[in-house]
């Protein structure tokens, strides 16, 4: 018990900012997390993931994150008519990601900053994204491609922009 | 072993160091004689390398107690115990009338049943027990009406009721199930409380035709004016409230 716990105190600060890239806010992340874990603890005794344990947690995280997300969407209409401005961007989230790479970033789908985060940086084998998202191998690879060529689009919109600001 | 020319998968592959060793050497081959290709990937490359930049930062935030694994075992070893507590704390609220969520529900059912029920359900939960805090508060009549008409564009003006000594002290928005309603309380010197309730009408709460209806020690009086339904909220019996009701024309 406490060496999983262990291991589980080194991947919190994983777990924290991939939550942190889908709900794009901190406290609301760090929701998420705790939600993740108490249900990786209370899952464990029964069924023990086989492989990798972050994995195993990014996938329950993911799936966590999917379930909340479709839950408040259908309370943000009327959230955003009571408060009479858009709560779904927060303005932490711009203290959190601030530099241009992550602007771009962060106007990809939730499934293509998903995939970007398992796979370029946290190196998540192309299988494993696979087992998360239960799609085959191949299907990682084409939303991967997708994802990335969004990135680029949107991270030349960023450099360019400036760029002919200052031949203006 | 991957054929050539590469596919975009294997290029992709390469660039995410998800090749064999053989088959890694054989793209750098390929990309050395491919100029045009070999952009394409290096800007994949970068783009991962600036993410990767940009995302290292957030692993260094402080820690958060609440996140120990040690801490949520805890948790987890008091939620049985919590969950029996809070499925009693609920029956609790239903036999008061109405709690949080259960509010909400309470009303919708009670709205079916008596005209303007979740006015006077309202009144008891936010001005007389102050279960909730209120969303807007204020000492100044016109910034209240201004706060209402945020939310209700062609809502009947707030009653004038200072020449009974009541003024608008605070509001609070509601859900109702056709959609927002709100409250706003009047507060008089003594600290008597009275209430002004706008919501829309529904399916089961069609405009109404002005009347007046006690329910307990409270006594709420109705009408509907163009789109939505109103009712103020009064404490019977209380001799100010008897004036009030003197000097007002409901």
């Amino acid at each position: 018990m406490n060496e999983l716990d262990d291991q589980l105190r080194e991947l919190i600060p994983r777990l924290r900012r991939f939550a942190v890239s889908l709900t794009r806010n901190p406290s609301n992340a760090d929701d998420l997390v705790q939600t993740c874990l108490e249900r990786a603890l209370s899952k464990w005794s029964d069924k023990r993931p086989e492989g990798d344990l972050r994995a195993w947690l990014f996938s329950i995280l993911y799936r966590q994150f999917l379930d909340a997300h479709r839950r408040s969407r259908r309370y943000s209409r009327m959230l955003e008519f009571f408060t009479g401005r858009d709560d779904a961007h927060p303005s932490a989230e711009r203290s959190v990601i601030a530099q241009s790479s992550l602007q771009a970033f962060d106007q990809l789908t939730t499934e293509q900053r998903a995939l970007l985060m398992w796979v370029s940086v946290e190196g998540l084998s192309y299988q494993q994204v696979a087992d998360i998202l239960g799609v085959p191998t191949g299907t990682v690879m084409s939303r991967l491609s997708r994802a990335r060529q969004a990135l680029r689009q949107l991270s030349e919109g960023e450099i360019t922009r400036p760029a002919l600001r200052i031949l203006k | 072993m991957i054929s050539m020319p590469p596919s975009e998968h294997d290029l992709h592959a390469y660039v995410d160091r998800q090749l064999s060793e053989a088959d890694q050497r054989q793209v750098e081959t390929y990309l050395a004689n491919q100029p045009d290709v070999a952009a394409r990937v290096r800007a994949w490359q970068q783009d991962a390398q600036h993410l990767r930049t940009a995302l290292s930062g957030a692993l260094q935030q402080p820690a958060n107690p609440d996140l120990d694994p040690a801490m949520i075992r805890q948790r987890l070893k008091h939620r049985s115990r919590r969950y029996l507590a809070n499925v009693a704390l609920l029956l609790l609220a239903i036999g008061m009338g109405g709690f949080s969520g259960w509010q909400a529900r309470e009303m919708t059912l009670l709205s079916a049943a008596a005209p303007m029920a979740d006015a006077l359900q309202a009144y008891r939960l936010f001005a007389q027990q102050g279960i909730l805090a209120a969303d807007y508060q204020t000492d100044d009549e016109g910034s209240m009406q201004g706060w209402l008409d945020r939310y209700f564009t062609q809502a009947n003006r707030l009653p004038d009721l200072s020449g009974a000594g009541f003024k608008p002290v605070s509001g609070r928005l509601l859900s109702t199930e056709q959609g927002a309603a709100a409250m706003v309380v009047y507060q008089d010197a003594s600290g008597q409380k009275i209430s002004f309730y706008v919501r829309p009408p529904g399916p089961k709460n069609f405009l109404l035709p002005r009347g007046s209806r006690r329910d307990g020690d409270l006594q709420a009086e109705y009408w509907s004016g163009p789109g939505y339904n109103y009712a103020m909220v009064i404490p019977s019996d209380t001799p100010t409230v008897q004036r009030l009701k003197q000097t007002l024309d409901f």
